[in-house]
């Protein structure tokens, strides 16, 4: 394998992998306030995207349809804290693995009939010709995804520096009996992290769908890659998932061209098993101290 | 302003508190002290709503409030500085302040100009902060968290300070300054009742003092009394 | 006796009875396959309730071993011409050896990371699965013909009731599992893996032998599976089978052998379920007015919160609703499997079998097997002679920092054998902290600590409580589920060789060591006044009695030194008491004890000599008469105070002495 095939593959697999690192991000973000994640995010990506595809298909212009698709992840951000998350975390159980797993497989079941089950494209206005850039070919929509992904985690972590509520998030993760303490309701962040966990969701989807299309399946298997990708990175480190990401879709795609596009997915996968015994919270996470 | 009526609690089986009651009037300084274990700090915890009392009332300016979640406890103008401190390690010492007045401030842009006079005022009576403003509050001193801690209750322009152990693994001569600033906050006219297990120090500053032992209120009177009562030094000492 | 065997054992052999019967009265082909998956599915969900039940963690791994268990007896026969024996045995072999090796890195890790691991393992088994064609025929599956079993080949009704037998093997072989001392320790890690390990059970180990047996037992349904139906595709082992599984093991009952039995029915029938409309109403109506009627009764007893009461309601009239406006249930499996599965978590947990047993034990009061004598004294904690006063745990400039804050500072202390060591000092002093490393909890920051002069195992409670130190918890670490008798009985492990091994656990091997067991773990309750409380479960005791029974279980595995972390915390005056009386029995068994208390009445009725620890360093040590009259010592607890109204001098002699 040349220098410069190996050099494309990287790239167009690094622009991917922040996909991952964006819905590992989702993660980090509910994982702070309340140690728990939505293990049907994936369905989450999808039926946002599908729903903002809907849109576009009634002929709606991208400069609604695209906020409306990340308020309809906002939205079912929430769905799932009041649905699935809710309940465990005031009986201080893990019931919210279980539940957040069903809720998916149902949202899945709901896409599956109501968009059906075959893989459409995503019309984007952004341009599909490759652009040459250090002897590597991107295409607008490839950076596109690049531009989304900075942009939102961008903008998020302004808001929690600069806002005020952005420091009480911040807060309700450091202490969250403290934060109470200071009238910060911790439900309510809870609330505020799923609904951004959501929305990055949605945005994630709507990114991607131009280049993977959409169907029920799209976010299966990109979802083991994001849990990956927020295991590696840990799941406190903003920095450490777009790295890991960006370095999972590059493996990831060097493996495809020369073991077969099977095998695609074996990296992320055994990469997150070793991970895992290795360094349980993430290369780049803390240690835990237990008490007593 | 505070009064709590024969309360009941404790974690899981265990009832800590059986039966406490105590009074706070509004413009005082009230001690509660006594041996560890004898349940302090759960006392506060239930008056602050971090725990829930199983039986027993607790008034705050004649609303009942030991079934309220401390975060709407918080919003009636009481500031817990809790047990241990518990500042906001990962966020500045000037974001620690600031969240302390968050009932008061907008949620998303301007509240630093309107926090900046309750700042000032902060930062007057401890000069260190504003020299560490920017600083992670999770690498400050044990005295400066202590500074930091009383500071962010301040911020809220609280009725009623509940400090919890303010002197709590510090040493003796940062103690000292910490009880300086009490006595400051004192002749300022704050409200506010001080658990301690620094006997002396707490009935040095307080108008009022209740000594508390398994549970319950054992004795109660002003300090100069109490300092007379064998059963306190007792309480303390085996 | 009799009647407690015959209720029990009774209800299973005539279960088995009619299953066995039932294709010599019924020639219906379609029965038999589905009694015969019944019985393949049965054997699975047993398996997967060994990780989902009794381990506690969501396991979503059973699909693949299920798929691995098939294909290995699947290549097996067609690759290498083996009979059934040898190629269910490989199945068997792959599970426990894949079962293993996930399970080594899985379970070091908590609950939501474990869950992703096995999700990880399980995609990566489809995807080798599929793409490894020329070994397992990729996509277009593998097929095999059933080999005949010692020459003669097998009728369809021969092989169910082979099925069967072998269920009725794991049925026994788990029943004599959990019955022992693996399923205490199961228990025990779930309720508190930390004071597992302080007893010197080790968690961990325990966790991984669990998931492999789990596993295994999936790889043998999958032989099964593939030999039943004797064409295989990677398709089959996905994400979906997993949460039916799932669905099946909850809505069973999770814990219970007839819960995994009950549940393997409901998956079985499933398919059945769905094609037939009538059918499907009739379930989802009376679920649905199950739900109704349970979580009106939760709301009005205050029971449930109102989201467990409403949520069940809501999700089973979806059901209702949706079965009558949809054209193809089939379409929407998925959405059905999941609203059946969210009811049955939020609004029954417990699963059927749970609630069918809670129902049933107030009907039938099954009587206890009788407790054998208690084992004497001297068997089980035996008097030592070692009062030599020589040095038994040494400290030597000890240090434990969490990021900034020295909790201990440079703390040096020696415990001699034979006496009663207190530590006291204001909160914050660093007392629990020191506690801690010693037991293994933490590893120390600097500094060294000796037992007997050779270095203490750092920053394992296991490997610590196994060179002799036993400790307590100044917040109870009781197993909350589990009786009295039975806490101790967790911890009495190490002494019995024939039930540490699972198989032969498995074969019933060890029943008497199993009542060696039980007299010794009576003897020691009765050592700390609880014999009469031997079967009351941990939870349901007061909180003095509970205070006793975690001394008694720290004794039992004969230590040397004794850690006591604040026993009389919270105890009323006479449970007080009567703690100090325990505690000055073990001392008189030989037992060095270091105690950390805040009663000062405690401190000099027990104690020897006391060391007094202020900022993470020791400020005083003698006998506790003179430590209390230490100036610096009050100071420390009382402290001092410049220029006060009333400023007495600090009393020289308290009221009591």
């Amino acid at each position: 394998m040349t220098l410069s095939i190996l050099a494309q593959l990287a790239v167009s697999g690094a622009l991917i992998g922040l996909v991952y690192a964006l819905i590992a991000y989702g993660f980090q973000l509910t994982f702070a306030t309340s140690k728990s994640i939505n293990f049907g995010q994936g369905e989450l990506v999808m039926v946002s995207a599908s729903f903002t595809l809907t849109l576009i298909t009634l002929g709606l212009p991208y400069w609604v349809v695209v906020p409306a698709g990340l308020l309809f992840g906002a939205a079912l951000g929430l769905f799932v804290e009041r649905a699935a998350v809710r309940l465990a975390l005031e009986q201080k159980s893990e019931g919210w693995i279980l539940l957040t797993i069903i809720l998916g497989l149902f949202l899945f079941s709901v896409a599956e009939n109501v968009w059906g089950r075959d893989d459409r494209p995503f019309p984007t206005p952004i341009s599909s010709e490759p652009i040459h850039f250090l002897g590597v070919d991107v295409t607008p929509v490839e950076l596109s995804v690049a531009v989304g992904v900075f942009a939102v985690m961008g903008l998020i972590e302004v808001f929690k520096r600069q806002t005020l509520l952005g420091k009480a998030f911040e807060a309700i993760s450091a202490d969250r009996d403290a934060g109470e303490l200071m009238g910060i309701s911790a439900t309510h962040t809870v609330m505020l992290s799923y609904a951004l966990s959501g929305m990055v969701a949605a945005l994630a989807g709507i990114l991607v769908s131009p280049i993977t299309t959409v169907g029920p399946t799209m976010a299966s298997a990109m979802i083991l890659k994001a849990f990956s990708v927020a295991v590696v990175a840990g799941l406190e480190s903003g920095f450490g998932v777009v790295v890991i990401g960006m370095f999972l879709g590059a493996l990831e795609s060097i493996a495809s061209y020369s073991l077969g596009s099977g095998w695609r997915e074996a990296p992320g996968l055994l990469l997150l098993i070793l991970a895992l015994a290795v360094r349980p919270t993430g290369v780049f996470g803390k240690a835990i101290i237990r008490k007593v | 302003m505070l009064v709590v009526s024969d309360l009941h609690a404790g974690y899981g089986l265990s009832e800590v508190l059986d039966g406490a009651s105590l009074t706070v009037k509004a413009g005082t300084v009230v001690a509660l002290i006594g041996a560890n274990g004898a349940g302090k700090t759960t006392t506060m915890r239930a008056i602050s709503g971090m725990i829930r009392p199983s039986k027993g009332t607790v008034l705050l300016d004649g609303k009942p409030v030991q079934d309220l979640p401390p975060s709407r406890i918080a919003r009636l103008g009481l500031a817990h500085s809790p047990e241990g401190r518990k500042v906001f390690g990962p966020l500045s010492v000037e974001d620690n302040l600031l969240l302390g007045a968050y009932r008061l401030l907008p949620r998303f842009f301007g509240f630093r100009k309107r926090a900046a006079g309750d700042l000032d005022r902060v930062y007057a009576l401890f000069p260190r902060l504003r020299e560490r403003r920017r600083q992670q509050a999770g690498t400050l001193s044990g005295g400066e968290q202590q500074m930091l801690a009383i500071g962010r209750a301040l911020m809220a322009r609280p009725k009623l300070m509940l400090l919890d152990e303010p002197s709590m693994g510090l040493a003796p001569v940062i103690v000292q300054e910490v009880f300086r600033t009490i006595q400051r906050l004192k002749q300022e006219g704050m409200t506010m009742l001080l658990v301690e297990q620094f006997a002396k120090a707490a009935l040095a500053v307080a108008d009022y003092a209740y000594v508390m032992e398994r549970g319950r209120i054992a004795v109660e009177g002003s300090p100069a009394e109490l300092h007379k009562n064998e059963r306190v030094i007792a309480a303390y000492l085996g | 006796m009799w009647k407690r065997l015959l209720l029990i054992r009774g209800a299973e052999l005539l279960m088995f009875a009619l299953l066995i019967g039932v294709p010599l009265a019924v020639q219906n082909p379609y029965v038999l396959g589905l009694l015969t998956l019944l019985a393949i599915y049965g054997i699975l969900l047993i398996g997967l309730d060994v990780t989902v039940g009794y381990l506690g963690q969501v396991n979503l791994a059973q699909a693949a071993f299920l798929g691995l268990g098939a294909y290995t007896a699947g290549l097996c026969v067609t690759r290498l011409g083996w009979g059934m024996p040898l190629a269910t045995l490989a199945a068997i072999g792959v599970g426990v050896l894949l079962g293993a090796l996930l399970a080594l890195p899985a379970l070091r890790l908590e609950g939501p990371q474990f869950a992703l691991a096995t999700l990880s393992f399980t995609a990566l088994t489809v995807t080798a699965l599929n793409e490894l064609e020329w070994l397992t025929g990729g996509a277009q599956g593998l097929s095999l013909s059933r080999p005949p079993l010692f020459g003669h080949l097998l009728s369809a009704r021969e092989f169910y009731w082979l099925c069967m037998a072998l269920l009725a093997l794991v049925w026994i072989g788990m029943r004599n599992l959990l019955a022992s001392q693996w399923g205490r320790a199961f228990e025990a890690l779930r309720d508190s893996p930390i004071a597992t390990d302080a007893m010197g059970v080790g968690t961990y180990r325990h966790k991984v032998a669990g998931f492999a047996l789990g596993s295994a037992l999936g790889a043998l349904a999958g032989a099964l599976y593939a030999l039943n139906f004797q064409y295989l595709q990677p398709q089959t082992f996905v994400y979906e089978l997993t949460v039916i599984l799932l669905l099946g093991v909850v809505l069973g009952g999770r814990k219970s052998l007839w819960g995994a039995f009950v549940g393997a029915s409901l998956v079985a029938l499933l398919p059945n379920l769905l094609s037939n409309r009538t059918l499907f109403e009739a379930i989802s109506g009376v679920g649905f007015l199950l739900s109704l009627f349970a979580g009106v009764r939760g709301l009005l007893r205050r029971a449930m919160r109102p989201f467990q009461a409403l949520a069940p309601i809501v999700a089973t009239f979806a059901l209702v609703v949706g079965g009558l406006l949809v054209q193809n249930t089939e379409d929407w499996r998925k959405a059905i499997f999941a609203l059946m599965l969210f009811s049955v978590v939020v609004g029954l947990p417990e699963g059927l079998m749970g609630f069918a047993s809670k129902f049933l034990s107030r009907l039938f009061r099954i009587p206890d097997a009788p407790l054998p004598a208690a084992s004497p004294l001297e068997q089980v904690l035996p008097a030592k002679k070692e009062r030599s006063g020589a040095p038994l745990l040494e400290l030597r400039d000890l240090k434990r920092s969490f990021g900034g804050v020295r909790a201990v500072d440079g703390l040096s202390m020696t415990v001699r054998a034979g006496e009663v060591h207190g530590l006291i000092g204001p909160n914050g002093s660093g007392k629990s902290t020191v506690v801690n490393v010693v037991s293994g909890l933490y590893t120390p920051t600097a500094g060294e600590m000796l037992l007997r002069g050779r270095p203490l195992p750092r920053g394992s409670l296991f490997d610590t409580a196994r060179v002799g130190v036993a400790r307590t918890f100044q917040n109870l670490q009781l197993f909350t589920g589990l009786t009295a008798l039975e806490n101790v009985m967790v911890a009495l492990r190490g002494a019995f060789p024939k039930s540490r091994s699972m198989p032969l656990v498995l074969l019933g091997l060890g029943r008497r060591e199993e009542k060696r067991a039980q007299a010794d773990a009576l003897a020691l309750l009765e050592f700390v006044g609880l014999a009469d409380q031997a079967r009351t479960p941990a939870r349901d005791l007061t909180y003095g009695a509970q205070r006793f029974l975690e001394i008694a279980r720290a004794v039992a595995r004969k230590p040397d030194l004794l850690i006591l972390d604040e026993p009389a915390a919270g105890l009323s005056h006479p449970d007080m008491l009567r703690q100090i009386e325990v505690i000055k029995r073990v001392h008189q068994r030989g037992v060095t004890i270091v105690l950390i208390e805040h009663h000062m009445d405690v401190v000099s009725g027990l104690c020897d000599v006391v060391t007094v620890l202020d900022g993470g360093k020791s400020i005083a040590e003698g006998t506790p008469a003179e430590v209390k009259r230490n100036p610096k010592v009050i100071e420390a607890y009382l402290g001092e105070v410049e220029a006060g109204p009333a400023a007495s001098p600090v009393p020289t002699a308290p009221a009591t002495a």
